[in-house]
């Protein structure tokens, strides 16, 4: 009989529910989309802050202090530990390679332009965006257009392979050197290294690249132009990582003092954790010969950002709760008002007052229920809405959401009715049941 | 051979801050009595049945229904009391709107004891509306509404039957349905109370109790 009344109650006085409902749907789809955006926001923010730039600089192990006058390195190449390209690839094996969003190698030398013999340059080699076998993905694509989205170039990119087909190699200038050697996008230039052995090459200038970096000042080509002008084949002297790290927190800091500090539990759990730091460590036992360093600042910011956007999410997730906790408060009360005589009439037939608690809490647990539901498909969308309009991709639907949202609105549910439900304890039959119609 | 006694009332009082509604009711009812209250607007009668159904508490005087002394009883108990001994109608119908009249009598079960639908749908026919058991009170005229409040009243089996006006928002021919089954129902033997202004009602009860400002002014056989 109980749930015939509770059914009956919903089908023939659903007028009575829908704005109840409603106010549930409204606080559901709006908690739906920001807890879907919470989780997903940690992973968007740090793609999004991955446009600031790479988070880990792998080097040699030997790296020799780099002889460096003016920014322009004077150290003989020969002398120098390099990495192995053909070792690359290993850093998109790890085991958080899912983690490694990009990274590109860099490989510089000391050159001068022909016809400009006093201002001794350098030229850098890198990959631009390249395809890279990876074990596992064979569309994996890399490069610094990937790994520093901020590089702008002004007319083309070069090309990946260098000279060919007797067609002058392409390069990119530095917005400040094109200033200086008043070079613009179609320049053909001959460029020599200064070394006892000089070799020289043409090239045209494919654009003018600023980066607000020392790369302004310098000249850009493909890894294998350069690797070619400086006679060194497959190697490169430094790569930047780019890497979906989580924010540094007490145990990482632990770590980062001294990993001999940490129990093996707690190095398991490090190790375990996309901190920069293990991921870092992860690369050094994948190549061999490196020194793989994060760049803190880069690190410890995209964590302070993410932290403090999450914070803010909960915050207006609880403002949520409680504005429509409030709201169904008070449509519990007038629907308390309305079903006086309802109330009062179960009273006289002899309901215990919890029997009557009993049916008004369930009508609300099944508010909450169903406001629930249609909240999570409501707040689905509008997290793909506001995903979309602020970091301009789709937000992933976390599963989680659905059970704990209609946890979350039952709860909204009864607690909005329970204050007011203490009315049907002072709600005395005789009174209402005698109304002069 | 006289009947036991059902109901009875030794200084029933009711006061509200400084009315006093009801003052010194002292009145005995037996099985199978019909009584009618009357008196003026204001006079307490309705005061008089909220105390008499346990619908609400005496402020002094003793009030034995049924053999059990109700006066001093906790509103728990007084729950119990209107759930196994009495049947109520009221002047507003009041029937849980979105529940049919079939369910309507049966909410009656359910808080009693339990439901059984047989049960229910015999004492709707009972009162002639055997035929309409699936209908919502919205579809149901003020008449037919009256006799599902009637059924509901009569489903437990109560000891007594009080009714407030139970034709005060009736028109003449569906008074005079409900009439007829009170008159079946004293037939049957039930106990009756009835409070109403219509002397018609009154004719043919057993007994007449008049209140004027709260006490009984006049109270004798009809007959
Ligand atoms: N809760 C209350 N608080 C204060 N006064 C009350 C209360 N209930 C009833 N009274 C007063 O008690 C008196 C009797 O009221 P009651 O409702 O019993 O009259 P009645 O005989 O049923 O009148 P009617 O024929 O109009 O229904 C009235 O003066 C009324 O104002
Ligand atoms: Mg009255």
């Amino acid at each position: 009989m109980f749930f015939r009344m509770l059914r009956q109650s919903f089908f023939r006085g659903w007028r009575r529910k829908a704005l109840a409902t409603a106010t549930i749907v409204l606080s559901a789809s709006l908690i739906t989309a920001l807890m879907n955006i919470s989780i997903d926001v940690g992973d968007k923010m740090s793609r999004e802050m991955k446009s600031y730039g790479a988070n880990i600089n792998v080097v040699p192990k030997s790296e020799a202090i780099p002889l460096e006058i003016g920014g322009v390195d004077y150290n003989p190449l020969k002398d120098r530990a390099f990495i192995n390209e053909a070792d690359l690839p290993r850093i998109k094996e790890i085991f958080w390679h899912n983690n490694i969003v990009g990274f590109a190698p860099f490989l510089k030398t000391g050159v001068v332009i022909s016809g400009k013999e006093k201002k001794r340059i350098n030229l850098i080699g890198t990959w631009f965006d390249r395809q890279v076998p990876i074990s596992g993905d064979d569309e994996y694509r890399t490069g610094i257009k990937l790994v520093s989205p901020y590089w702008q170039v002004r007319g083309e990119w070069p090309n990946e392979q260098g000279a060919q087909n007797g067609m002058p190699g392409e390069v990119l200038a530095g917005a400040l050197l094109a200033r200086e050697l008043n070079l613009k996008a179609g320049d053909q230039i001959t460029v020599r290294t200064g070394d006892k052995a000089p070799r020289e090459e043409n090239f045209v200038v494919k654009g003018i690249l600023t980066t607000g970096g020392a790369e302004e000042k310098a000249l850009v080509a493909s890894l294998a132009t350069v690797q070619r002008l400086a006679g060194l084949a497959g190697k490169v002297q430094s790569v930047s990582v780019s890497a979906l790290t989580v924010p540094e927190d007490r145990l990482s800091r632990k770590a980062r003092h001294s990993s001999d500090s940490l129990d093996s539990a707690e190095y398991d759990r490090w190790y375990c954790t996309a901190y920069v730091s293990s991921v870092s460590l992860q690369i050094e036992e994948a190549i061999p010969n490196v020194t793989s360093r994060p760049i803190w600042q880069v690190a410890a910011g995209e964590g302070a950002v993410v932290n403090k956007i999450q914070l803010l999410m909960i915050v207006v997730t609880i403002a949520a709760f409680i504005a429509s906790g409030l709201g169904i408060s008070s449509l519990t009360v007038t629907t308390i008002m309305e079903r006086a005589r309802e109330i009062g009439l179960m009273k006289a037939l002899g309901a215990a007052d919890w029997e009557v608690y009993l049916l008004f809490l369930s009508e609300s647990a099944v508010v909450g229920v169903v406001g629930g539901l249609l909240g999570c498909v409501a707040g689905a969308g509008l997290s793909q809405i506001i995903g979309l309009s602020i970091f301009g991709s789709t937000v992933s639907f976390s599963p989680i959401v659905i059970p704990v949202n209609i946890a979350v609105s039952v709860l909204i549910a009864l607690s909005g009715s329970l204050m007011p439900s203490r009315l049907i304890t002072k709600l005395y039959p005789a009174e209402v049941l005698h109304g002069r119609r | 051979m006289a009947k036991k006694i059902v109901l009875e009332t030794k200084g029933l009082t009711k006061r509200f801050g400084s009315v006093t509604p009801l003052d010194s009711i002292n009145m005995q009812v037996r099985e199978g009595e019909w009584v009618a209250i009357m008196g003026p607007s204001g006079s307490g009668k309705t005061t008089m049945l909220n105390l008499l159904s346990c619908l609400d508490a005496p402020s002094a005087g003793e009030y034995i229904l049924d053999g059990v002394a109700t006066a001093t009883l906790t509103e728990k108990q007084r729950v119990a009391v209107r759930r196994e001994k009495i049947g109520l109608i009221f002047q507003q119908f009041h029937l849980v709107p979105y529940l049919t009249a079939l369910e309507n009598v049966m909410l009656a079960q359910y808080y009693h004891s339990m439901i059984d639908s047989k049960d229910a749908e015999q004492a709707l026919a009972h009162v002639g509306l055997g035929h309409r058991t699936g209908h919502l009170p919205s579809q149901l005229s003020g008449g037919e509404q009256q006799r599902v409040c009637i059924a509901r009243a009569l489903i437990n089996q109560p000891a007594i039957i009080l009714a407030d006006e139970p034709t005060g928002n009736l028109d003449e021919a569906n008074e005079e349905v409900v009439l007829d089954l009170f008159k079946g129902l004293h037939r049957e033997g039930r106990t009756i109370i009835l409070v109403t202004h219509n002397p018609e009602l009154a004719e043919f009860s057993d007994r007449v109790v008049r209140l004027q400002h709260g006490r009984v002014v006049h109270d004798e056989s009809a007959h």
